[in-house]
């Protein structure tokens, strides 16, 4: 008997209304004290195609999937065709079987099967298809014991501002679900129980609000962006809450003017951000290396998914790591954060903002599909840990002539002034410029200029957010990892050590300027270096080679089919390469 | 009360990279004429640039001066007004820097009608890659990247905006100092986005569109006197019509501005306090428990 620990997917066409459903799924196992994790997997189309949608909830928090499924609950037979063998045995599939029955051949014995005819009920017994996904809840929840009075207050919350009529509605599709497993079923799912705990001081929310969240926290008072997957939300999240608090959210006819667009708003004085996805961020890479000689603060959120060119839009993967890092012509300071939780999106969205006015230079924050489109239950954000730090803005007047915008300083720093500042006229010019600003190709100040810019990468070392080292520092086995995979490569630590294999994890947070230091400590003793990330040419791994040379017993464990890890598939190659054996019981 | 201004208190120390005699000077002194004579402050004056011959006029103006990348001076320009609506924001660039890589955002700019200024300086040819032919040069023109002659039909940049629904559109012509000071004026002036092109010779590679050929080629609108800038339709048919080239204001009409519709707080996104942490940022997590 597995208790607390359960992963749900729903699957059926894009647009019937599962997405609804799996977020209220997801708020009753919050509510019920457990923690949570979502992941969409949807079709890049409005409706129709094969659609699914994954709720994890477990008694600790995971920030990914399991191995396997636990219950399907699938909406036509093209679910159960693309998913059964995701589900583990012992596992469970509710099935609506009004407009076809299982075919011979594709059952599996191993797995319990809940035939209900739920759009029939939906429609015979409701009056209207469309809350055959709320009946489908009802009966998810009697089968597995969900809190009834939690589920009632939910789907109350979540339908009460549509009609009375809507409302009732789906009340008694809840009613109709559960007493339709009473009637009909004699046996239960028995691998499963909940036990509801406290809810607690916690949050759910989604990756990309969190970036928003923190974006505002930090003072953002200016976003442009133009739509695009899986980057849209945060915009649209903007959109909605950056004008109570005096600010603009710009929808830009594309990227360039996006991006340009923050960089005027940022010479002018404002925090501001874009975000954008892989297509997006190749348009603006001309401007970004506009900010970086220009020295001006601009944020730019990252939200990757599948390429090359359009790819799988709607996917996850990690391969812009390169882009971000090198891209551009000539060379820029820049800085890239890696989030690996939800809640570590809204903290370092805010240090972003910071370190970019702090070093007047861009900064990215990289997320991806698989976190930032996710949503996970996290501790009440902290709002005493996050502070505005505006570095060397110059607001009080200057004396013109005296007052040099790029002069040359110690930390490669030098005082901001924005337009406005009496005494402080300038010329911000994407031409190589003296201290003053004034246009110049003299060999010594372009020397000099490109130590100042460049240098800025050194001085802002100690200000970087660091990596977060888990597991055993002393293990022979490390792991490198970040975003994303930060949730199944902690899980495959945790049940390696429960079956007596100790390993280390350095999950990185600045992915740029290196932490070459940081990193070099940490492969101390190793005897089998594992990096794992979402992409075809292991752009992590080379990275750490090419800064830190190459380390002895080095392996790639990559995955580039635009879905995210499951544990397992981390344990497999750790086991098959460091020669360990692995007892079965560990593989979930 | 700050002191009245001069035009020379409107340039830099930096000398310029123009030839001698190309019609870009035309523009600058005007544009610093205009800036005195509507008693404006270089600190409160954000003047952007493209890339081009045009582009580099920023360097020249004594202000707070923008000089991007090719193309995007609109967007700059639009969000610094956005960000600080106290400010005088001008944007400026050529032919090849406004109509041909930065024609997307022209038509958005035009569409948003920010209340800025667009100064279009046209030369008809890419001056500072040595002459080839730009969105504005004439069908024919032999240029090094097109010896035959250019395939290409010119663009009429402001029947173009009048279409996309322009508030402000005048032309002038470097060598009449007076006239491009006083369009400026106006431009500046409009409550709205201004657009004022100006006929900018390149006096080393535009040997057809020279000053001696504008002087036989041009024509200002109110030489009628019932010219009326508000009638649109008659604005079209000025602006599409074969022959001599129309200067003055050639339409101008009132419209709500970007700023106007963007449900802007009173206090400009540049000046807000963002430092202290407001209240409502804690009260907002309520949502997602």
């Amino acid at each position: 008997m597995v208790v607390n620990d359960i992963e749900i997917m729903f699957g059926g066409q894009a647009g019937d209304g599962s997405l609804t459903t799996g977020d209220l799924i997801a708020g009753v196992f919050k509510r019920m004290g457990l923690e949570v994790y979502t992941y969409k997997d949807f079709p890049s189309r409005i409706r129709g195609g094969h659609t699914n949608y994954v709720i994890r909830a477990s008694e600790h928090p995971n920030w990914g999937m399991a191995d396997f499924v636990d219950c399907l609950v699938a909406f036509d037979l093209e679910a159960v065709e693309a998913h059964l063998d995701e589900l583990r045995p012992g596992g469970f599939i509710i099935f609506d079987n009004s407009s076809e029955p299982i075919p011979d051949g594709v059952r599996r014995s191993d797995v319990t099967w809940y035939e209900v005819p739920l759009a029939k009920i939906a429609k015979s017994d409701l009056g209207l298809e469309l809350v055959r996904n709320t009946i489908s809840l009802g009966v998810l929840s009697a089968l597995i014991g969900m809190d009834r009075s939690i589920v009632r207050e939910l789907v109350s919350n979540a339908y009460k501002r549509k009609s009375e009529k809507v409302l009732d509605q789906n009340l008694r599709a809840i009613e109709a679900g559960e007493q339709y497993v009473e009637r009909h079923f004699a046996e239960w799912p028995s691998g499963y129980a909940l036990r509801a705990g406290a809810d607690g001081d916690r949050l759910i929310m989604m990756g990309n609000d969190a970036i928003g969240y923190g974006a505002l926290v930090a003072g953002c008072r200016f976003m442009a962006g133009y739509p695009i997957t899986p980057a849209t939300d945060v915009l649209e999240w903007m959109a909605k809450h950056v004008p109570r608090f005096g600010g603009i959210a710009v929808q830009a006819e594309d990227e360039l003017s996006a991006i340009n667009m923050v960089l005027g708003a940022a010479f002018t004085g404002v925090r501001a951000m874009t975000a954008t996805s892989g297509p997006g961020q190749a348009l603006m890479t001309e401007a970004i290396g506009l900010a970086g000689v220009l020295e001006i603060p601009v944020v730019v959120i990252e939200c990757a998914r599948t390429g090359p060119s359009t790819g799988m839009p709607t996917k996850t993967e990690q391969s812009n790591l390169n882009h971000l890092i090198f891209s551009g012509h000539g060379e820029i300071p820049r800085v890239v954060l890696a989030p690996g939780t939800v809640e570590d999106s809204f903290y370092l969205t805010v240090d972003a903002f910071n370190l970019a006015e702090k070093y007047q230079c861009p900064v990215f924050v990289l997320s991806e599909q698989a976190l930032c489109q996710s949503k996970a239950t996290l501790p009440s954000l902290d709002l005493s840990r996050t502070s505005v730090e505006r570095g060397k803005l110059q607001t009080e007047p200057v004396v013109f002539g005296e007052y040099k915008r790029f002069a040359f300083t110690a930390d490669g720093v030098s005082p901001r002034v924005i337009p406005g500042v009496e005494g402080g006229m300038h010329l911000a010019a994407g031409s190589e410029h003296n201290d003053a600003g004034v246009i110049t190709e003299s060999a010594l100040n372009r020397r000099r200029m490109m130590d100042k810019r460049m240098g800025k990468m050194e001085s802002m070392r100690d200000d970087l957010p660091k990596p977060i080292i888990h597991g055993d520092p002393q293990a022979e086995i490390a792991i490198f990892g970040y975003g994303s995979n930060r949730g199944p490569i902690g899980e495959a630590l945790e049940r390696l050590w429960q079956a007596g294999i100790a390993a280390r994890f350095f999950e990185f947070r600045t992915l740029w300027p290196f932490p070459e230091a940081e990193v070099r400590a940490f492969v101390e003793g190793a005897v089998h270096v594992f990096v794992v990330e979402n992409n075809y040419t292991g752009q992590l791994e080379r990275l750490i080679r090419y800064v830190v040379g190459p380390l002895e017993h080095m392996h790639l464990v990559n995955k580039y089919d635009g879905r995210p890890f499951r544990p397992i598939e981390i344990i497999d190659p750790i086991e098959k390469y460091a020669l360990l054996r692995v007892p079965m019981e560990v593989r979930r | 009360m700050a002191a009245v201004l001069t035009p020379k208190d409107f340039a830099t120390a930096t000398p310029s990279w123009w030839c001698p005699g190309c019609g870009d000077y035309g523009v600058l002194s005007a544009l610093k004429a205009a800036l005195a004579d509507l008693g404006m402050q270089p600190k409160d004056v954000a003047f952007i640039s493209g890339i081009g011959c045009s582009g580099k006029i920023s360097g020249y103006l004594h202000s707070y001066a923008f000089h991007g990348v090719h193309g995007r001076a609109l967007p700059v320009a639009t969000a610094v007004k956005l960000a600080n609506r106290d400010l005088t924001v001008i944007a400026a660039g050529g032919d090849g820097d406004g109509y041909a890589i930065g024609a997307g955002h022209f038509l958005h700019a035009v569409r948003r009608n920010p209340n800025i200024t667009y100064i279009v300086m046209d030369n008809q040819t890419y001056g500072l890659t040595k002459g080839q032919s730009s969105p504005t040069s004439q069908t024919g023109y032999v240029t090094g990247t097109s010896p035959q002659g250019n395939p290409d039909a010119p663009i009429n940049g402001l029947a173009v905006a009048l279409a996309a629904g322009a508030s402000f559109l005048a032309r002038g012509f470097s060598a009449h100092p007076k006239q491009v000071v006083e369009l400026t004026k106006a431009a500046i002036k409009h409550e709205g986005f201004s657009i004022v092109e100006v006929m900018s010779p390149c006096v080393t590679y535009n040997k057809i569109n020279t000053y001696a050929w504008f002087k036989e080629n041009i024509y200002y609108v109110n030489e009628a006197p019932d010219y009326d800038p508000g009638d649109r339709s008659h604005a079209f048919d000025i602006l599409s019509r074969e022959g001599k080239i129309p200067l003055g204001i050639i339409y101008q009409d009132s419209r709500a501005t970007l700023e106007s519709l963007s449900h802007l707080g009173t206090t400009p996104l540049a000046q807000l306090d963002i430092v202290s942490r407001s209240p409502a940022y804690a009260a907002m997590q309520e949502a997602y428990r």
